[in-house]
């Protein structure tokens, strides 16, 4: 399987107010082939966004440093410059954010700000780039789409909001959509149909896309492939229909309870106690230790190495398999 | 029935979005109409519906925070909108709110034990010299050190500060807790945490929630029972296991397809909503919903459906209910969790509430 990206050992870093370096993305690896959906999840601060920032190049290299490598299509993104970064990013490239209204710009139809993106990357004239622009508010199945071209932002609502970002995502025919939260923001009527839009583009385009979410149900919905981040690490990698099976971090089963099920209601949730660490005194050892029931000495002061259970499943646990530990 | 601690008859609010020179009002939303229901004390009756569907709005109304427009709310048999300030300020008392956002709820230049002290002061509820051991009480109730009462605000992790603003709201010994999109804005884990929180002191305090949020899988877990909102009015309610197992309404049937759900082996989700909600500016005629049902009749454009019984205890307001057909069995869920995985998990049970 080719793979669409490629990322090594990717690290970010940021300076703190007294020039001490904090570690947020701790070397993050892994792959997306042509047309899979790889979820990223965690909780706010495991830096699942940085991650994404960092692979598009849009961190301020005066705050952050990063390193390790992220090969986009057989290019080492980390080597190109800033104007060949640009014409990739939008092109072959996209993004789609939680906030649709601050990523659009207020002052300008959406059909002029698509029509912009298009031109930007494509040489057509205003004419077939206005064309372009219409067939992709079409596919992303805005109604009247001859109208809503000279509509300004705030007359769509949210959900409306978010399809011309993909539309805008996609006018260029990207090999690789990176969407960070894309329907965190939205009504859950609007998100089931945002999750069924991204899915149809993926079979259509063959687009490779990258998910950021926290939402396990989002992924469950969604992905063929997910990441488990906790405190800049990937803890956890599996398929998603083995991770949901039997899951082998502890931090992966602790989320998995802390969900209310629809199927049947106990009485208590399972809590991980505590809260995430802090980046900058992280806990010797395994980072999730002090959490973890499983817990003991050897997770306390040595750091688990990533292995792999069983072919394509890989955890970052010192206890794995953990089916031993109830048996 | 038990005498309800709270009783609220066709309440309503229109707010006025313009107003013509002279302030004749020119255009009105209509964000809670005509809505009417009871809370037991000791109870949980969430209220779910998406952006815009009044459940916020429903909430103010309930402590009077803003006057309605139509309807009465009677609180352990009063009637608060008939109460003067100083004895509105006395029946607050009894019911407290907790907000989405914590640190905007708290004061960053107090420290806990100012901001747990307070309350006791305003309603005299203990002695002076008892304060400082009623703090400590309280902190422990919702799982904090008494120990860090000197800290301030912003040196607790989010979580901890919608614990303090639950303490907070307890110090007063209150019988009904307002919880607008309570646990919204937290992590999982620590949602979980909340979650906890709210049922252990719910049975040992006997205090009743008007619990709001968009989140179906919390409030199935939290509520027992649930009222589904739609642009201002409740369409469905009933007991939650009911509720969920059996929706009537096509919206509530609609809401609980598009939930996504931890199982990617799961039951697709089978019946989808096309378009968005409608403006509350210009209701649609009859049945608000009628604009996005995929059963709609000629009658649902022409009569508003009003709440009716569709088995003890589980009202819908629809013309057409019973030609619907319910859901078979619990509607979508998850399959089981493998007994390895439910030990697992079992691993993180709760070890101090």
């Amino acid at each position: 399987m080719s793979s669409v990206l490629e990322v090594d050992e990717l690290s970010v870093s940021f300076a703190g107010e007294d020039g001490r370096m904090t570690t947020v993305v701790d070397k993050v690896s892994f792959k997306i082939g042509t047309g899979r959906t790889l979820g990223i999840v965690g909780e706010s601060g495991c830096g699942k966004s940085v991650t994404s920032l960092a692979i598009m190049g849009l961190l301020d290299p005066a705050s952050a440093s990063v390193s390790g490598t992220v090969t986009f299509e057989g290019i080492d993104l980390r080597r190109e410059s800033e104007s060949r970064l640009r014409d990739l990013r939008g092109d072959r490239m996209a993004m789609i954010f939680q906030e649709p209204m601050t990523s659009l710009n207020p002052s300008h139809t959406v059909g002029a700000q698509i029509v912009e993106a298009i031109q930007r990357h494509r040489a057509l004239s205003r004419k077939d780039a206005e064309a372009r622009a219409l067939e992709a508010l079409r596919q992303v199945s805005i109604p009247s789409p001859e109208t809503r071209f000279h509509d300004y932002p705030h007359r769509l609502s949210g959900g409306m909001r978010q399809r011309v970002m993909i539309a805008m995502a996609l006018s260029c025919d990207p090999k690789l959509v990176i969407a960070d939260e894309p329907t965190t923001a939205l009504d859950v009527t609007i998100q089931a149909q945002i999750l069924d839009l991204l899915r149809r583009l993926r079979d259509d385009t063959g687009a490779a896309i990258m998910l950021i979410t926290h939402d396990l149900g989002v992924v469950a919905e969604v992905c063929e492939d997910v990441l488990v981040m906790y405190a800049g690490e990937v803890v956890e990698r599996a398929s998603v229909g083995t991770l949901f099976r039997a899951p082998q971090h502890p931090y992966t089963v602790g989320l998995m309870g802390a969900i209310p099920r629809m199927a049947e209601r106990k009485p208590r949730l399972a809590t991980i106690e505590g809260s995430v660490p802090n980046m900058r005194a992280l806990p010797a050892g395994c980072r999730f230790s002090p959490r973890c029931p499983f817990a003991d000495a050897q997770c306390r002061t040595m750091p688990p190495p990533i292995r792999e259970v069983e072919a394509g499943h890989t955890t970052r646990c010192w206890k794995a398999p953990l089916e031993s530990l109830v048996a | 029935m038990t005498t309800p601690i709270l009783a609220v008859e066709s309440l309503s609010k229109h707010f006025v979005v313009r107003r013509s020179l002279f302030g004749k009002p020119l255009a009105q939303v209509a964000a809670v109409n005509d809505v009417s229901f009871e809370i037991a004390p000791g109870e949980t009756l969430a209220f779910v519906g998406e952006s815009g569907c009044g459940k916020s709005t429903l909430g103010r109304l309930v402590l009077r925070l803003i006057e309605p427009s139509a309807g009465t709310v009677r609180f352990d048999g009063a009637d608060i909108g008939a109460l003067d300030a100083a004895s509105l300020r006395l029946a607050r008392r009894h019911m407290q709110m907790i907000f989405q956002d914590p640190y905007a709820a708290l004061n960053p230049r107090m420290t806990v034990r100012e901001i747990l002290s307070e309350p006791l002061m305003l309603h005299g509820i203990v002695e002076r010299e008892n304060q400082p051991a009623r703090v400590a009480e309280l902190m422990r109730l919702v799982g904090l050190k008494p120990e860090q009462a000197a800290r301030y605000p912003h040196e607790f992790s989010g979580g901890q500060r919608q614990r303090i603003v639950i303490a907070r709201a307890l110090a007063v010994e209150p019988k009904l807790i307002v919880c607008d999109e309570a646990v919204s804005a937290l992590d999982v884990s620590i949602r979980a945490q909340i979650l906890n929180l709210l049922s252990d002191l719910q049975e040992r305090l006997g205090v009743a929630y008007l619990f709001i949020s968009h989140d179906l899988a919390v409030v199935k877990h939290i509520a027992q029972r649930v009222a589904v909102m739609y642009l201002g009015s409740i369409v469905e309610v009933g007991e939650a296991e009911t509720l969920f197992a059996s929706p009537r309404h096509p919206y509530t049937q609609a809401l609980l397809s598009a939930i996504p759900i931890a199982d990617p082996g799961g039951a697709a989700n089978s019946f989808k909503l096309e378009g968005d909600v409608p403006s509350a500016l210009s209701l649609p005629p009859g049945c608000a919903f009628h604009t996005r049902c995929p059963h709609v009749a000629p009658v649902c454009v022409e009569q508003r459906p009003v709440l009716s019984a569709a088995a003890e205890g589980h009202s819908v307001a629809c013309h057409r209910w019973h030609e619907i057909a319910a859901p078979d069995g619990a509607g979508r869920a998850e399959t089981e969790l493998s007994p390895t995985l439910e030990r697992l998990i079992a691993a993180f049970g709760p070890r101090a509430a």
